[in-house]
């Protein structure tokens, strides 16, 4: 088996991890025989999206989380007091994130809060939890200027500036692709992205033959293809999510086009192959986990998902359980009080985490860097490893 | 492939007619109810995505043939359609006609919200069994799915044709759709009629879910609001309650939006046409293909927004009242509930600003969210990029609202009715969408980041004290000034336009003049609420304000009851704290949310404090 490729990308969303006691686990091979965590419990909050437009991401999360913690809590939980969540739904709203960062800061128990979703979701709430000196731990938001909103604002969401460029590799160097046309999510992440990957491309010798943003509820993108078509290109770049990059995929051949395909990591879910259908076979992607990779943390997370779920983890849920393993790791280091959890931030080092192996956050801009990858192509329906070999120009 | 330089072009219209025919799907029942019950039905797009979900039981669970899963979900959204108007729609027809308008917003509400927690709200592939086979066309193809929903969109369309013309019962609906009570009082049995108008219309509503979801491989609960908001839009260009104008109209849809993102790319579609929109609003009222002299669809006089008696607060409670709220901090420390409130606070500046343009003058906002966001706009880019101080950005962002708002709703003066409230969720949209274009202005996609709070000599006003104090103070004076003015020469005038605006003008009343006014006084309003929004958010980008906030706003108005002023402040509180409070209920609130909301239209269509 061809060695995974390291490398980084990036999402909308993204998470960290920490947890001495899930690596325990992990790396052991089996359940390490810690007493079942008992006594008052630790909680964290999560303002997220139940209900609303953006449910199904919510609803993700919540997957990550509750297997995270079956396994924290099986293991001793944090030092011997078991964790829990409080999750408050926002809708993705603003209006209704500020509400419940009130809510969570003025609750002592709250110990730490992830999410939410979206950046303005999320960012309306970031001066309360500042000036309340509760950390926000956004594990999905990816805005260039989220953690500069303040000390306590924390992020291991993958950052474009590490995880564009890796794309760009994969579609330049790897697949020999020059003349490249480009759709992005009209959105804070999929700009930012864009942004980064064109600049990215240029400098490995491509020329971006188009560009095309479009909205998240976009369904038809026949026109917008036909104009991708015009321009010429040799290869198409996706910076989509899994249900819209699944509808582009659909709409490619229809209009007449069939050169090769690189997407970023967030297409991948098992949900990208069920919409997409045979549209999607020979996609390219970079994801940042790949359940036959043997990384313990990996493997830890993959089964353990399969066997509680009875179905494929996706990058949300992932991301999700990494947010976890963070909070466990900072609770742990830091204590009950706020202000010394904030403190742990910087000293918790190689937390164990699906997306970035271990992770470490950087004091000065308060994320994770070093994302891992693996190079991607869907094969007869199924994720498989990128075998190195370039799909043959057609058109 | 075709290497002339029309190639491109001939893609780009066969493209539009693909999308159109899809659009052509929805847009045909929704100009059949318009047509007997003068209703824009939203909850039409909820009745199509119960047609996918009920196509994906069938085929993925059932593994049903085809033509039997087609009969099923025709069915069953029938089925429904009929419930919905026994239910929800018949107890409601002889209140306001602005009641049955909001309850269709309750009951596609609840239908979202029960496919949510029933089906999860991820989305799911609806696998189609037609054939693959596909006939290229152009630099292109289409495939058998595109022929058979032209297929079905033109059939039912030729369908229904034949049966209002040539049968008794289609009879029966023409002549309900002229005059109700006149076709009563013939012996039609108007109940009969809009059941059977209603089975119909959402029979046709869930084929299309299906097709639609079988087109995409994709269903998911929110499925319903884009699309129904297209249709609405495809059959106001064909004329409303037109049915073959709703195919025409849908077609010239595809092709604007084809055309636009040719010409100018993709992100400027729904630019596209929502300006076609109110283009053709403003230049053909009835819709493009309607006969040229036809009645006005819309009742002259003000049967719109029924009368009813207001309750009246004494004013020494008023006055209790205010001085209670403003006190409520120095008792009350506990910050949750003072954010809640003070939220509650900005969202009755915005339903005051509503209350004044639908309730006192009659024209009744969709798109009011787009006056929070120029307001937001407005100030933090002053504040950041012009430097001026916060405290002057927001009332400035008043004005600049004031001057825009009033801009972009001038050229839908002349329209009435259902057509003002299109026109307005078209500017709504529109100002979303130049948001995200604009980007040497806007940032963008990206947003606006470090909005500074709002301070006075030095200090930010950011505790929770404040965040309640300082909407509270802004509101109880613009809401003591629209009193005023409701009660003045100036407010007689307005509810004049609303009651009868021919009579109106006959008494010398400048039509123009006077709603320009009222616009102007609610973009102020507006603005200086959405300009605060920003100051605490501190971040806004394109989708800080979407449209469902503009259905919020209405919904508050509507439940305070039109016009009056103390009813906004109560429907911005009940609503904005409905929500909070269920919140232990979680994944199940927004479905408790719409059924409250349904209750309260049944058995108070008037509002909790009547119409002024």
């Amino acid at each position: 088996m061809p060695e995974p490729v390291l490398s980084r990308r990036s999402v909308l969303f993204h998470t960290l991890a920490g947890g001495l006691a899930l690596a325990c686990i992990a790396m052991s091979g089996g359940p390490a025989k810690a007493a079942e965590a008992a006594g008052e419990p630790l909680w964290f909050g999560v303002s997220g999206p139940l209900t609303g437009p953006s449910a199904q991401y919510g609803a993700q999360w919540k997957k990550g989380f509750d297997l995270a913690l079956d396994q924290i809590n099986a293991a001793g939980g944090v030092k011997g007091r078991p964790l829990r969540y409080v999750f408050e739904d926002s809708q993705n709203d603003p209006r209704q994130s500020i509400a419940i960062a009130q809510k969570f800061v003025a609750d002592p128990k709250i110990l730490i809060e992830l999410g939410d979703f979206s950046s303005p979701a999320s960012m309306a709430a970031s001066p309360i939890y500042q000036r309340a000196g509760l950390v926000q731990f956004g594990f999905t938001n990816s805005h260039p200027d989220f953690t500069k909103g303040g000390d306590f604002i924390w992020s291991n969401s993958i950052s474009q500036a590490e995880e564009q460029p890796n794309v760009a590799d994969f579609a330049v160097t790897s697949l020999k692709l020059k003349r490249l046309a480009v759709l992005h999510l009209n959105t804070d992440w999929g700009r930012t992205s864009k942004d980064i990957f064109v600049k990215a491309a240029k400098e490995r010798g491509a020329e971006v033959v188009a560009t095309e943003g479009y909205l998240p509820d976009e369904k038809d993108f026949r026109s917008t293809l036909v104009r991708v078509r015009e321009a010429n290109p040799d290869g198409i770049v996706l910076i989509s999510y899994y249900a819209d990059g699944a509808a582009i995929a659909r709409q490619l051949k229809p209009v007449g086009l069939n050169q090769p395909v690189v997407a970023v990591g967030s297409v991948y879910s098992p949900k990208f192959l069920e919409l997409g259908g045979e549209a999607v076979n020979g996609v390219h992607t970079r994801a940042n986990f790949f359940p036959a990779e043997p990384r313990p943390e990996v493997q830890g997370f993959v089964a353990a998902y399969r066997a509680k779920y009875q179905e494929e983890p996706d990058a949300f849920s992932a991301y999700a359980y990494d947010a976890v393993l963070v909070a466990q790791r900072v609770i742990e280091e830091g204590g009950t009080d706020r202000t010394a959890i904030r403190d742990a931030f910087p000293r918790v080092k190689d937390i164990p985490s699906v997306i970035f192996g271990k992770a470490t956050f950087d004091p000065e801009t308060r994320r994770v860097s070093g994302v891992r990858n693996v190079k991607l192509v869907v094969k007869d329906g199924a994720f498989a490893l990128w075998d190195g070999s370039i799909p043959a120009a057609t058109n | 492939m075709l290497p002339t330089t029309l190639g491109p072009w001939l893609d780009y219209t066969i493209n539009g007619l693909v999308i159109g025919n899809i659009y052509a799907l929805l847009a045909v029942g929704l100009a059949l109810i318009f047509g007997v019950s003068h209703l824009i039905n939203f909850a039409h797009g909820s009745v199509y995505m119960v047609g996918a979900y009920i196509g994906w039981l069938c085929v993925t669970k059932l593994a049903l043939p085809l033509p039997v899963t087609f009969v099923t979900v025709a069915a069953g959204c029938g089925l429904l359609g009929a419930v919905i108007e026994r239910v929800g729609l018949r107890p409601l027809r002889n209140a306001p006609r602005i009641a049955p308008l909001l309850a269709t917003i309750g009951l596609s509400v609840v239908l979202d919200q029960s496919a949510q927690l029933l089906f999860s709200p991820d989305p799911r592939a609806l696998p189609t069994q037609l054939p693959t086979w596909r006939i290229a066309i152009g630099g292109g193809s289409i495939g058998a799915l595109d022929l058979l929903i032209a297929g079905v969109g033109i059939g039912s369309a030729g369908l229904l044709y034949g049966f209002l013309r040539f049968t008794k019962l289609g009879w029966a609906v023409r002549a309900t759709a002229l005059d109700r009570d006149a076709a009563q009082q013939c012996g039609v049995d108007v109940d009969k009629v809009n059941r059977t108008v209603f089975a119909i219309a959402s029979a046709l509503g869930g084929v299309s879910g299906l097709l639609v979801g079988m087109y995409y491989n994709t269903i998911d609960p929110n499925m319903g609001f884009q699309a129904g908001l297209k249709g609405i839009v495809a059959q106001l260009i064909g004329g409303v309650g037109n049915v073959p104008g709703a195919i025409a109209g849908s077609l010239l849809l595809g092709l604007i939006e084809s055309y636009g993102i040719a010409l100018f790319g993709t992100s400027y579609r729904n630019l596209f046409a929502f300006v076609a929109l109110i283009l053709i609003l403003v230049l053909r009222p009835n819709g493009l293909f309607a006969r040229a002299r036809r009645l006005p669809p819309e009742p002259l006089t003000g049967t719109f927004i029924a009368p009813s008696r207001p309750l009246v607060l004494p004013k020494w409670a008023v006055w209790a009242l205010a001085a209670a709220a403003l006190a409520l901090p120095l008792v009350v420390q506990q910050p949750y509930l003072l954010q809640t409130l003070g939220n509650a606070w900005l969202y009755a500046l915005l339903a005051l600003s509503l209350t004044l343009v639908a309730g006192t003058v009659g024209q009744v906002s969709l798109g009011h969210a787009g006056l929070l966001a120029i307001g937001a706009y407005a100030s933090s880019l002053l504040a950041l990029d012009a430097g001026v101080p916060v405290l002057l950005a927001v009332p400035l962002a008043g004005l600049v609202a004031a001057a825009l708002g009033t801009a972009l709703v001038y050229p839908a003066f002349r329209l009435r009715g259902h057509y003002v409230s299109i026109a307005t969720l078209a500017v709504g949209e529109i100002v979303t969408l130049v948001i995200l274009n604009w980007e040497s202005l806007t940032r963008g996609p990206i947003g606006v980041t470090g909005i500074p709070p709002l301070s006075v000599a030095g200090k930010p006003l950011v505790s929770g004290q404040w965040v309640y104090w300082v909407p509270l103070v802004v509101l109880l004076a613009f809401a003591a000034l629209q009193s005023r003015l409701l009660n003045s020469h100036l407010g007689r005038t307005l509810r004049a336009i609303r009651e009868d605006d021919v009579a109106a003008r006959s008494y010398g009343v400048d039509l123009n003049r006077y709603k320009g006014l009222a616009f102007a006084v609610a973009g102020f309003i507006a603005g200086v609420g959405g300009a605060l929004m920003a100051h605490f958010y501190s971040y806004i980008n394109h989708e800080t304000f979407p449209a469902p906030v503009s259905m919020l706003a209405l919904t508050m108005v509507i439940l305070g009851g039109l016009g009056n002023v103390a009813g906004a402040v109560l429907g911005a509180a009940v609503l904005v704290g409905l929500p909070e409070l269920f919140r232990a209920a979680a994944e199940y609130r927004m479905l408790i949310y719409g059924v409250v909301l349904l209750l309260l239209i049944r058995f108070r269509p008037q509002g909790l404090l009547g119409t002024v």
